[in-house]
């Protein structure tokens, strides 16, 4: 709430009512920035975001095949949805797809990160080789381990102890794990970024007044680097249940959705609806419930940690 | 003014002008107007044979003003890929399809160029073509396609290598003999037959064919016409309990759900000695030949689909893409261009490049080419098959509308793996 920052070229706007009351809320001489620094990113945020989501919103009340003009058929598409028993496998599945993602890949990635935060001899050769499945794009990565797994010419074919007759993506529990490890494969080096940074930032003194208190490594990391890392945990497993709900081009290259429907998880149930029987109403409705879904749960999630008090982990300090 | 003004003013002004973009987006340009100047757009299904069509839009941009420009769609999305633009302003002016119910919900929603005013200038474009090839793209007695590449219809083609060294002599001419030639394969450690389960449309040619030869080609037409109740019919019930003795005798192995059809999955197994058979459209011989030239020319065999023993249906009938077609946008910009160009469909270079890659041109002068075949034997066969087969079925998940694929495909999968059963099959086919 300034005037300072306000462009120069509009003073008149600037003036009226607004005259009289203090450059800022606290009287400070220093000003917070205004509202004008948010422009750009709501003007995008506004066209990119919430036209497209308003638009879905009013498409999910119509029938529409991508030809001619939508048809208004009130709560049909909606009526529809919660009678879909694939819809409602594909919740379980996405659900189960977010607590497997979270559960494999934040372990590692802490520990990579923890690790990456040091300062070893060739640690910074190793990070870098780490870092490399995240400059891939998703499709190439998933057309990677397709080929990888082919049953008959790839590694399937050669460690039949492991993968039995190397049928990995023909079973659900197979496609299912195939997916996980992918994921894991794919997202842990960007964690692992996280990780690194946030353990960069806890102050070493905490670990010289630990190591004079007596406590090993093992000590260290569970009470102080842990509780420091707090903040970052609750960023990055925010950053898994979003993206574990939106996860696709995987599902759509490496499964297909199957076996039948087996790895049918919400995004990729609404890709079909919408794109595959050209059904954009109750693509649209799926990807709202998406929507709301991931917003209740990123809102769960910040709630429920106290992530929202911006509580810092430096207090005291 | 006060500041809040300012502001709620400025986002009423954004989201104003952001709806305003998207309107335009949606509504304008329609026109052909907004089309590139001095080029044509085709929209077409990316895959071995494309070197063709490059070819022949070679020779017409030699002498054309009009350009015309080959955008290549991979394969697997062509279908999802094409119904989202065609009704926007980069729809393509000429798209490839399959006639049938691939172009239909287009011709009702009014998109189309019926190609009659064409075809009263230039008789050929019509004439030229064998006529139930050219009648499947004609809807509501208005010509929609022009035939482009060839027909393709789906054989059983083999490893003759392998047959041999199982001391198999021929090629199964029966249901039993195929059964037989499954078991004798999968005792040597041989998949049997290679399937690309993971794709889906190859599982679907086994039960187009079973239901054919079982049921005849009226159990498909009536179902297609609404007579959903055909799906439970006692030869429905027989051609699927043939289908589940088929899976149940290894005939396919046990990962067929893992493998692909169009990453080259299934080819490579039939190529390299490690599976019998693969049912597959006749494009299985210019796939094979990319890859391996000496393959496809000299150990590639083919043969009929089997005959079955009571079964209603012609033991020359065939399944398969009847032929794939270029059907033309309403809004297309150069519509004397585009005549020009859909003219060279019948043309002498036209038939010899198709017929040069295995592909099998339904036109009055196919037969003359045939010698100059990159195979010429199987070229022959081919063009036989097609002009004695009594019936000719356009594959299932063509000849309904796009949006039935989904259903279509998932069911099969879902029975040659077991997950449902033949109820659960018919239950599915029903709901189309």
């Amino acid at each position: 709430m300034t005037t300072t920052l306000a462009p120069r070229r509009r003073p008149a706007r600037q003036g009226g009512p607004a005259e009289g009351r203090p450059a800022s809320r606290g009287g400070s001489s220093v000003g917070r920035p205004g509202f004008v620094w948010a422009l750009p990113a709501s003007i995008f945020f506004a066209l990119f975001a919430l036209v497209p989501l308003l638009a879905v919103a009013a498409l999910s009340f119509t029938s529409w095949s991508g030809l001619g003009d939508p048809k208004f058929v009130g709560l049909k598409n909606w009526e529809a949805l919660f009678e879909d028993p694939v819809m409602l496998q594909s919740l379980w599945l996405s659900l189960l797809f977010i607590v497997l993602g979270i559960v494999t890949q934040t372990p590692l990635s802490i520990l990579l990160g923890v690790w990456a935060a040091g300062n070893q001899r060739n640690r910074a050769i190793l990070s870098a080789i780490y870092f490399v499945p995240l400059l891939l794009s998703s499709a190439a990565i998933s057309v990677l381990w397709r080929a990888l797994l082919d049953p008959n010419f790839g590694i399937p074919g050669q460690m039949s102890w492991l993968f039995g007759d190397g049928n990995v993506l023909g079973t659900q529990t197979g496609a299912i794990a195939v997916l996980i490890f992918v994921g894991m494969w794919q997202f842990t080096p960007f964690h692992t970024l996280i990780y690194q940074g946030a353990a960069r930032q806890i102050p070493p003194v905490l670990y010289q007044a630990a190591s004079i208190d007596g406590a090993g490594t093992v000590r260290q990391f569970f009470s102080i680097t842990l509780p420091q890392l707090k903040n970052s945990i609750i960023t990055s497993v925010i950053l898994m249940v979003v993206g574990g709900l939106t996860t696709f081009e995987t599902v759509l290259i490496l499964t297909n959705g199957g076996p039948g429907t087996g790895t049918t998880i919400t995004a990729f149930h609404m890709y079909q609806e919408a794109f595959r029987r050209f059904d954009f109403g109750t693509g649209s409705a799926i990807a709202l419930v998406l929507v709301v879904i991931s917003t209740a749960i990123s809102f769960a999630v910040v709630r429920l940690s106290g992530y929202d008090k911006m509580r810092s982990s430096l207090e005291g300090l | 003014m006060n500041k809040h003004g300012w502001v709620a003013r400025s986002l009423a002004g954004g989201a104003a002008l952001a709806l305003g973009l998207t309107m335009a987006g949606c509504s304008g340009g329609n026109g052909a107007a907004s089309r590139p100047e001095n080029e044509i757009h085709i929209a077409m299904y990316g895959d071995a044979g494309n070197t063709v069509e490059q070819k022949i839009i070679d020779t017409f941009n030699a002498t054309s003003e009009v350009k015309v420009v080959l955008d290549k769609i991979p394969g697997a999305e062509y279908q999802s890929k094409l119904q989202t633009i065609i009704d926007t302003p980069t729809a393509p002016d000429i798209f490839f399809n399959w006639g049938g119910g691939s172009i239909k919900n287009f011709v009702d929603a009014d998109l189309l160029l019926p190609l009659d005013d064409f075809i009263k200038e230039d008789p050929q474009l019509k004439d030229a073509f064998l006529p139930s090839v050219f009648e499947t793209a004609v809807i509501d007695d208005k010509a929609y396609g022009i035939p482009m590449r060839g027909t393709q219809p789906v054989m059983l083609f083999n490893n003759s290598k392998v047959l041999a060294d199982a001391g198999i002599a021929n090629p199964p001419a029966t249901w039993d003999e195929l059964l037989e030639d499954v078991k004798i394969l999968k005792d040597k450690g041989i998949t049997p037959i290679a399937l690309g389960g993971a794709d889906r449309w190859p599982t679907l040619m086994w039960v187009e064919y079973v239901y054919d030869r079982v049921a005849g080609e009226g159990l498909f037409q009536k179902a297609l016409e609404g007579d959903t109740s055909v799906w439970e019919s006692e030869e429905s019930r027989k051609a699927l309990g043939m289908l589940r003795d088929l899976i149940d005798a290894g005939a396919f192995g046990t990962n067929f759900d893992s493998v692909k059809f169009t990453d080259g999955g299934s080819p490579a197994l039939l190529a390299s000695g490690k599976a019998g058979f693969e049912l597959m459209g006749s494009w299985e011989y210019s796939t094979q030949q990319s890859s391996d030239p000496a393959f496809a020319a000299e150990v590639l065999g083919y043969s009929e689909f089997p005959k079955i023993e009571g079964g209603l249906g012609d033991e020359d009938n065939l399944v398969g893409n009847t032929n794939n077609f270029y059907s033309v946008h309403k809004n297309t910009r150069y519509p004397e261009a585009v005549r020009d160009f859909l003219k060279l469909m019948y043309s002498d270079q036209f038939v010899q490049e198709q017929v040069g890659i295995g592909n099998l041109p339904t036109t009055n002068n196919t037969e003359k080419f045939l010698d100059k075949a990159a195979d010429p034997e199987y070229a022959k066969y081919q063009f036989n098959l097609v002009k004695e087969a009594p019936s000719f079925q356009l594959s299932w998940d063509q000849a309904y509308p796009p949006e039935a694929t989904v259903t279509i495909h998932t069911a099969v999968a879902q029975f040659f793996s077991g997950q449902i059963d033949e109820d659960g099959f018919i239950k599915a086919m029903q709901s189309l």
